[in-house]
This record gives structure tokens, sequence and C-alpha cells, in this order.
């Protein structure tokens, strides 16, 4: 019969599809290390992993997972000091001209070689000699020339002049890499690391679902654990594009944690769940609007000023981010900075009549600007439109344009906008950050500032290793800045991330790359019932 | 020529066709709108020297038209170029989700037929009365829903209120053998269900008209006059001529759900082509891109032409025309 | 995909030279409840559309009561920066209602167009009618992703995306039936009395094909809502104008859709009613010109 016919044909076509996506990857026992529970850790991400080199930069859940298998020099506490981990002595010798890491000589990778200076090596000179696709690191490696592995445990690196920065901020933002795997391959951009990975712990990738989940499984020995080994047995990461279904997943109790920080509008809804546990994750970064200053008639400091004066600050951190930020005081060096803050510091108060009248001062009429933001942050993209409203009643015009990340950084590094608003996650070292934000050449100078006093003020600042000399500069070089509105910082936000209550033990560090899934963190995670 | 080999040829000749329009209209969209591929491929911080050696390496400092001549070579030794962002090759990005896609578009037209078949007979068989309105209405309603707030509603009720179902993913990490496959199926069931509420509303629509239509055909009424049950008219012969349309309806879907179920997978975290596609817009991943249009036409090419099979089993009278 | 396959399953009439058809149509389609509800609806949308000031304020700026279910302050809530949800519907009204509008008189116009004269002229029907067949295998939504995100987000971008895609389906459609009329004695009697193309195009097949138009313009702007609403919701939307898509979308972003059922149902609500009425007026049109479909039968 045709009609019988046409059904049996189609249900076969569809039959074999089914058939053949279920011929997809099959499962093989776990296989959990002798001792430890056998608990699986669950967190979600909403982003996917992009590409697992971690001398590429890419996405957050890229560094996540790969924080779990290459160790940093250093690592940072929430007050944002820095604290050993791989390096256990760093400082300079040799006048400032020699910097230096000693290492400690029980991290080894997962094929049984130890981690050495080689690798330390390795992996700082090809990331400046290299310069990877989207890497940070070089930009903090201006002043270093090469550096070497003077033994085993100690690497050290010859530089042009002194510079207060290179050592701590190479040591926290750069992860070491096994050089004999990586230095297969050159350039190095084009080496996956898709399979055969070493890891020194605490998890190694075992199996990976591209757009699904990345599982990893104990790694021993791990020096940062209880007797070497890390308290879980297995860590996934799953992906959830929308975070709504990913709340959703941990309400239920499919994910043990969510990894990206929680929507600021969500964080009161699940501090009341039971079963779920909130941890505050304390900003050490600032979110910001810069005015680009080699743009008419923004290069007029009442012109700033006045945009600076038409924003209501208080209104987008009790709105826009529920409360959950502090005021930056308009100034670079916020309160997070205990050590340089300075308390008279005041933020810019939110007074459209005395925009317009610094506007008729400066004698603009009819300003219309252009803002540029990335999509891919929901808590700025909710207050542009408050910004767009509040420079309306000054008189200002700007039109909004968020867009995609990768055309955003295009942008953001071509100058090609009026406005650029973003945030950064950690700005602990004023020294080394305002060099890289206000010095005419600095990697992320946003303002396009170029500004002799200001200069001159860092490169004082950079050149000694007096910390009470560095701490005036710092201040005055931040109090500049403020009052010359260089830099509008309008916010320090205090990050909230989520996870079942049955687990507990974290470790809080700074900033959404580390929070709580830090791979110390993770390495002594508990779960009860 | 005998006829089976010339509708065999022109099809084949309308497939080849096709394939290289969709190719060729999203080369042009991607180089001729804004947009810069090379922020995907080169940081912009990069050395200006080193930056244009990476743009040369990936062609895309060439003319437009040596850029396209040099694509179409590639693409007919079965290269379908390396990623932007992902230092891999298209092929294995695509092919890693295509299994997902395929499973979740494949059971959702089986349950679209399955279940649209007889709602069609129904409603056509009371045509005008208060069943046919109601299935109707259904229908229309299935098929005007924004799929990500049902997708959200499901996910609450079936998945966190009752507990029913797992929220998210393909399958369960933690499952093996027997046990895998379920999860499978239990991860399925949701985005299948969304995909099948709204496509299962023009299906029947479809079904009902046309059945309608045949039903009152002259082959339908002389059938009655012989003294056919008015069910084996219906299942017999008024049905196989309406599957003549609803099966070209089938192929259509079946290309539209391909590279459509974006919103779907988003929603339920299933790891298809869709978003992968989604995301390699937002990378501005060009091979990406490229490729997985090569995918999409050629399915949608693979489907029309099952569909066109079948309308030849069906029909004879499309085999000698 | 829509109901617009089952239209090519209805017979051509030439209803051109017949007055009292068009009567007899809206006679048929009074009786029908599914057809005058719909119609009701969509006029009180279009009002609401309309009057959109007289109803509530524009939704602007933030409030300090965030998230807040429904009340007698804010009957649907509201949103993740305390805007009332209702103002946003209700102006969102406007913009869904404005582009479903605009992308499907485009569409129509090209579809109609190309439909017609493929029909009309044979020599270049086999061009056209090729053209039209390979834009319908073009992969709809991944290419509108494409496109929307390429150009950038924006009201005019969004209408001309939804209107590019939506044109073969018109034209195949339109295209279709006017060869079904092209081939009736009148219009070749036309032909060889020497009558000018415009005027048999205008006088004959325009009016043929009228009734095919008319359903397509129904559904081209109802698919349109949802496919804005389905761009806005990946973030692909005019981020400065409201409408339903964008309220869908802050709902997304905000993590509400997860914990304020409010934000989600509401939008979602006034995109299937729209849709749903479009449809079901389009249906009802279509049953009641078709004599196998009439009541009577």
């Amino acid at each position: 019969m045709p009609i019988l016919r046409t059904t049996v044909s189609l249900l076969a076509a569809a039959t074999l599809a089914v058939t053949v996506a279920a011929c997809a990857p099959s499962k093989k026992q776990s296989n959990s290390n002798a001792s430890g529970n056998d608990a699986t850790l669950t967190i979600a991400s909403t982003t996917d992993v992009v590409n697992l080199n971690p001398l590429l930069g890419n996405s957050r859940t890229d560094d996540w997972v790969t924080d779990l298998m290459y160790p940093r020099l250093l690592t940072i506490n929430a007050d944002g000091s820095k604290q050993p981990y791989l390096a256990k002595e760093w400082g300079y010798t040799n006048g400032g001209m020699t910097g230096y890491f000693v290492l400690r000589s029980d991290f080894k990778w997962s094929d049984g070689t130890p981690v050495t200076a080689k690798d330390v090596a390795y992996t700082l000179n090809t990331i400046k000699t290299q310069n990877p696709k989207g890497g940070v690191v070089n930009g903090f490696m201006t002043n270093m020339v090469k550096a070497t592995a003077v033994s085993d445990t100690r690497v050290e690196i010859s530089m042009k002049r002194p510079d207060s920065i290179l050592v701590p901020e190479v040591g926290f933002w750069t992860v070491i890499v096994p050089a004999e795997q990586f230095g297969q391959h050159n350039p190095v951009d084009q080496f996956t690391n898709s399979s055969n990975w070493l890891s020194a712990g605490p998890y190694k990738l075992t199996s990976i679902v591209k757009g699904q989940s990345y599982t990893l499984t104990r790694v021993t020995p791990y020096p940062m654990a209880p007797g070497g080994t890390p308290t879980v047995s297995k860590v996934v990461y799953k992906i959830y594009p929308d975070v709504n279904t990913e709340i959703l997943a941990l309400e239920k109790g499919d994910v043990d944690v969510i990894a990206n920080a929680l929507p600021p509008a969500q964080v009161a809804v699940l501090q009341k769940q039971s079963g779920i546990t909130l941890e505050k994750v304390p900003g050490l970064g600032f979110t910001h609007m810069t005015y680009n200053m080699k743009r008419k008639p923004l290069d007029n400091v009442l012109v700033r000023q006045a945009l600076a004066h038409a924003v209501d600050y208080n209104a987008i951190r009790n709105v826009a981010v529920q409360g959950q930020a502090i005021s930056a005081n308009s100034s670079p060096i916020t309160p997070s900075l205990a050590k340089y803050a300075d308390p008279s510091w005041k933020e810019y108060t939110y007074d459209p009549t005395l925009s317009k009248q610094l506007l008729q001062q400066a004698g603009v009429h009819n300003l219309k600007l252009n803002m540029i933001y990335s999509m891919q942050d929901p808590v700025i993209a909710a207050w542009a439109t408050i910004v767009k409203d509040d420079a309306a009643k000054a008189g200002i015009t700007i039109n909004l344009q968020g867009m995609d990340r990768n055309t955003y950084l295009a942008k953001t590094t071509s100058g090609d906008y009026d406005i650029y608003a973003g945030s950064f996650a950690i700005m602990d070292e004023p020294v080394s950050n305002m060099a890289l934000q206000y010095l005419p050449d600095g990697a992320i100078n946003y303002s396009q500032v170029n500004d002799p006093k200001l200069t001159s003020l860092i490169e004082q600042a950079q050149g000694t290793t007096d910390q009470s000399k560095i701490k005036s500069l710092v201040q005055q070089a931040a109090t500049y800045v403020r009052d010359n509105v260089i830099d509008n910082i309008m916010y320090v936000q205090n990050l909230y991330v989520a996870h079942s209550s049955k687990w507990t033990n974290f470790t809080i560090k700074p900033s959404e790359l580390l929070s709580i899934v830090d791979p110390q963190s993770l390495a002594n995670v508990k779960k009860s019932g | 020529m005998p006829p089976l080999a010339a509708f065999i040829l022109k099809r084949l000749g309308r497939a080849v066709l096709t394939m290289w329009f969709a190719i060729t209209v999203t080369f042009l969209l991607l180089r001729l709108l804004p947009g810069d591929p090379a922020v995907a491929v080169a940081s912009t911080n990069m050395d200006a020297g080193m930056r244009h050696q990476l743009l040369k390496e990936y062609g895309l400092t060439q003319p437009l038209f040596t850029q396209y001549v040099k694509y179409l070579d590639q693409l007919l030794h079965g290269n379908l170029g390396q990623s932007f962002t992902q230092s891999q090759p298209v092929s294995s990005v695509l092919m890693a989700r295509l299994p997902w896609t395929l499973l979740l578009t494949g059971s959702a037209l089986v349950l679209t037929v399955l279940v649209g078949v007889p709602l069609g007979v129904i409603a056509a068989t009371h045509a005008g009365a208060a069943m046919d309105r109601l299935v109707q209405t259904a229908g229309v309603v299935g098929q005007s829903l924004f799929v990500p707030s049902v997708g959200i509603f499901l996910l609450f009720f079936l998945g966190l209120r009752l507990k029913l179902l797992p929220i998210g993913g393909a399958y369960d990490e933690n499952a093996y053998g027997a046990g895998w496959y379920l999860s499978v199926l239990q991860h399925l069931a949701l985005p299948c269900l969304s995909l099948v509420l709204v496509s299962l509303g023009s299906y029947v629509l479809t079904m009902r008209a046309t059945l309608i239509d045949s039903l009152g055909e002259e082959y339908c009424l002389l059938a009655r006059s012989k003294g056919v049950s008015e069910r084996t008219v219906v299942w017999r012969h008024a049905l196989r001529n309406a599957l003549l349309p609803t099966t070209t309806l089938l192929g259509l879907q079946l290309g539209f759900l391909v590279g459509g179920a974006v919103l779907t997978e988003t929603i339920f975290a299933y790891p298809g082509v869709g978003r992968a596609i989604y995301e390699a817009v937002t990378q501005l991943d060009y091979p990406v891109l490229q490729g997985s249009f090569v995918l999409l036409a050629g399915t949608v090419v693979l489907a029309n032409m099952l569909t066109d099979l079948a309308y030849g089993l069906l029909d004879a009278r499309v085999r000698t025309a | 995909m829509t109901a617009t396959a089952e239209i090519t399953s209805v017979t051509a009439e030439p209803t051109a030279d017949d007055p009292s058809a068009a009567a007899q149509t809206w006679d048929e389609f009074r009786r029908n409840p599914l057809g005058l509800i719909p119609l009701a609806v969509l006029a009180a949308l279009a009002l609401i559309a309309v009057f959109a000031p007289l109803l509530a304020h524009y939704p602007g700026g933030y409030g300090s009561a965030v998230l807040q279910p429904p009340s007698a302050a804010h009957w649907f809530g509201t949103d993740n920066l305390g805007r009332d949800i209702f103002a946003e519907v209700v102006y969102g009204t406007r913009v869904s209602m404005l582009v479903a509008v605009c992308s499907s008189a485009l569409a129509i116009a090209l579809g109609v167009l190309l439909g017609v004269l493929g029909a009309y002229f044979r020599r270049i029907d086999n061009v056209i009618g090729t053209v039209v067949d390979l834009c319908l295998s073009l992969p709809v939504l991944p290419l509108t992703i494409l496109v929307a995100a390429l150009a950038g987000p924006s009201l005019r971008t969004i209408i001309l995306i939804i209107a590019f895609f939506s044109w073969p389906e018109v034209a195949r459609v339109v295209r279709s039936q006017a060869l079904a009329v092209v081939n009736l004695p009148y219009v070749d009697a036309a032909r060889v009395i020497g009558g000018r193309h415009s005027w048999i195009l205008r006088r004959h097949l325009l009016p043929a094909v009228a009734p095919v138009i008319v359903v397509s313009i129904v559904l081209t702007a109802s698919r349109a809502v949802l496919s804005e609403a389905g761009l806005a919701f990946l973030g692909l939307g005019d981020p400065n104008s409201w409408s339903w898509g964008r309220v869908l979308y802050e709902a997304q972003q905000s993590g509400a859709m997860s914990s304020a059922w409010w934000t989600t149902l509401f939008p979602s609500l006034a995109i299937l009613l729209l849709v749903v009425a479009a449809t079901l007026i389009a249906i009802a049109y279509n049953d009641a010109r078709n004599p196998r479909t009439r009541q009577r039968v």
C-alpha cells in the first residue's frame, strides 16, 4: 500500500538519522582514582570553549578550564595581594635590572615530568616574541628582554630598565605551559591543544563534547590539595547558552555551580531559595566610560566634565546593578585598593544643569556622540539606556551602539568611537594599570590620552621601587585623571555566584576569572550528603 | 532518454544549482556586508606586519573574485576550510554538532507526521464542524508560538517543578551503557516537543486543506458511489493524494529545521548546528559560517531529492511527465 | 513554515468580472466566528498601536520597583529596570505592527511584481521561477541572523531583511495563481485583440491574483512578527525601539525568564494574539471564497 510505503520510507529515513546520531561517542566506565570521594562537580557556564591553548586569549570558559591544568606563578587574594602559587619567591635583583621567580619543586605534569623553570622560560619568551593572538600578557613585557632558566627552580628575566610592574603582573597573568609539548608547534598560535593534555593539576581534560560539556578528572600530585589529592574525582563544565535555563538547572540540581556572575536582578531571587548558596566575589576592577580625547570636542576638558555630570551614578548602581556595586569615587584607584585609595576623592555629582552650563562655556551646542559597548555585557547594556536618557536632560544626544565582541574589540583598539563603555576585572596594581591606560602607547589607552604631565607622573612611578614615593605619585596621577575626566570610573561591581548548598569549602578569589572556580578552590571543595 | 533517467538528471541539475546558489549568496553576503572578517582572525593590536601575514595566510587580502574561485576550488576538493576562532577544520567543528541536529530534527519530523496525519484526517472529515474548528485553531496556535517562551515554560514545569525531565544538554555525562541511551532520550524529549508543537500546526493545516480538496475530487465521488466505505475512501484514496503536497512541506520543513532550530537549541542548551551557526556569526568566524551554509544547502537539497523520490513513488504521473 | 502552502490548492476563479463574488465572500466570511473574532482582535490591536500614547507613558528611564509582579500600579508588572511592562507591550504593538506591515508590504510588492510578470511573460518565467525556487531553498533563519549581525541592529535593517526573505514565498504563490489565470481563454482573447500588456495585467491578472495577495499579506505580516521577535531575542534587534521582541530580550538577558513569569508571558501572548488572529483571518477568508469549503456545501 503506497501510504504505508511512504510512511515506512519516511520512518526509515528518520530512524537512520536517529541511529547515526545515537552512535555518537559511546560512554566508557568512569575510572576514579584510588582514594578520595567519587563525587562529580558539575559547573554551568553560558559561553562555550573556543580554544584550549591558554596562550591565546578568548572566552571565559577557556580560562576556567585551562586554569585547572596550567599553573600560574602567582595567585591573588581577595584583597588584591599577590600570593605564591607555582613561584614561592619573586622579586628583583641587580639594581632592578633582573627579575626572578623561585619555583616550588613539587608541581608535576601529568606525564610524571616535573614543572621546571624551563617551562616558565619557554612560556615567557614565547609570549614576548610571538605575541599570540588575543593574549594580554605581552602588554606587561615592554621592558623585558629575555627569560632564562638559571636552574630547575629559578627563572631570571633580563630587563631593559627597572620596571616595578613586570614581575608581579607577568607572574599573575601568565599561565605556564609544558615547554616540550607546546614547543613543538611554531607558531604556537597554530597549536589547538585539543587532545593529549598535560596537566599540572588539579584536574585534566579527558573528554570534550563541543558545545555541551568538558570533562576533567583529577590529577595527582597536586600540592595545593589535602594530601596532594584533589577532593573531587571529576569536574564537568556544562554549557548553557541561556542564563535562564542555567538558573533553572541549578535550582533543579542538574548542575552544582554556576560559574558566570549572576545577573544582578536574580541575586535577590536566588538568595531566597533554599538549597542554593550565593557567594560574593569582591570586585577588584571597575566599570567605566572613556571619552575619546582625540576627537573634537571631547578634547576640551569642559565638555568631558559636562558629560561626567550628566550621569546619574546612584541610579545606575541601584537599579541596573541592583545595589551590588560601590562608587569608585570617580578615581581609577578604587576603594578596593585600600593601600592606595585616597578618601578625599569624591564622585562627580549628577547635575544636568551644571552640564548645560559647562557646555555653554565651552561653546558647544547640540552635542551628538556615539557610545560603543559589548552586547555580551548585559549590565552595561542595561545602564547604557540610563546614560542616554540622563544625557538627554543636559541636551546631549547619545547614540547607543551595542555590538558583538569582536567588532567591539576592533573598534576599541582602532579608537573608532566617541564614548567607550566597558569594564576591567582586575585592576590591583595602580602603577601597572595606569601605565597601560594613560600612557600614550598604553595597550588599553581607551581615552586616547596623551598628556605630558600625566605621562611624567606615571613614568616616575614606574621607575622607582620606593613604596611611599609610588603611593604619592599614583595618587597624584589618579587625582589628575579624575579632575580632568580622562577616565570616568563609575563603580566597582561585586559579583555574585551561586552553588548548591550541598557543596561547601569553596575558596573565594576576586573577579569572575577566579571566583569560586579557581583551581585551589575546586581542589578543596566538599560535598555533604 | 527514458523518463526516469531524465527525471533524475533534472533533479541532480537542480540540486547542484541550489547548492551553488546558497554558497555564492553566503560568500557575497559575508564579504559585502559591513563587518570585518579580519577582526576574528587577527587581533588589531598585533604588529601590522604580522597581521598582514596572517590575513594573507587566510586569503583575506586578495580580490573578491580570486577569493571566490579559490573557495569553490577548495570546496570541490572536499575542504571546508579552517575555523578562524577555533583553529580547527570547519568540517570537524560542524560534524561534532551534526548528529545532534539530525537526532532532534529527525525525531521532530517523525512525530509531526505520526501525530499530524490523524489530526489532519479528523479535521478534514469533520470539515466545518466543531472538531474541525478545534483542530484548526490548535494548529494555528501551534505555529504562532514563540519558541523560547514555550521552551522556558516546559523547562520550568516539566523540568523544575515536576522534576520529570532534565534541564538542558544532550545527555548526562555520568551515564554509560544502556543508561546513556535513556539519558539521550530524556534530554531529547523537551526540545523535540517544542519543535513538534511549532511544526505540527502547519503540517496539520496543509494536510487538512489538501484532504478536503481530494475528498471533493471525482475519484472519491466515484469510489463512494461504488459503495466503498468512507474510511477506505479517506485513508486509501484521498490521503494518498493529500500526502503529495504535505510531503513537499516536510521536505521544506527539514531544511528549515536544520538551520532554524537556533532558538530551540539555545534555550535547551542542545549542542546542534543551529547554535553553532549563531555563535559563528557573533564571532565573525567566516569559514564556519560558509561551511555551515554549504551543509544546510546540502541538507535542503538532499531533503528535496528525498521528497521528490517519495513524490515519484506516490504519483506515477510525475515520473512520466 | 505556515499555512501559505495550502493556498496553492485553491483553484482560480475569474472574480474580476464578477462583482457579486466579493459580496458572496464577505457574506460567507461573516458567518464564520473563526473569522470575525480574529478580525475584531486585529482591529483592536491596530487601535492600540495608533492610540498608544493615550494608553500608557512611553517606557523609558528606570524605576525603583524592579521585577515586580502584576499589581494595580503595574498591570503587567515591571521589568529588570523597573519599567512598566504594560507600557512596553502597548508601545511594542506599534513597533511590531510597523515591522510587520512594512516588511510584508515590501515583500508583497516585490513578490507580486515578479510572480505576475513571470506568469504573463513566459520568456522570463523560467528565470524568475528558478530564482524563486533557489531563494526558497536558502536557509532563512541562519541567513537572517547573519545579515542582521553584520548589518547592525536597526529597525530599517530588520524590515529589509524580513522582506528580503519573505518575497520568494509570495512570488511562488502569486505566480501559480497567475499561471492558472493566464491560460484562461479570455486572457488569450485579450492578447489576440491586441490589448496592451499593462491593461491586461491590471484588468484581469491582478484582480484574479488579489485574493492570494490578501492572504499573503496577512500571513507574511504575521510571520514577520515572529521573525522580529526571534532576532531581537538573539540580541540582533533594535535596542533603541520597543518591540515585543525587545521586551523578551531584556527578560532573557536579565535572567528574569527563570523567575519573573510576567516578563515573558505578556509579550508572548501579544505575539500569539496577533499571529493567530492574522492566520485565522487568512484561513477564514480562504474558506469563504472557496466554494468547496463554504458552509452550505
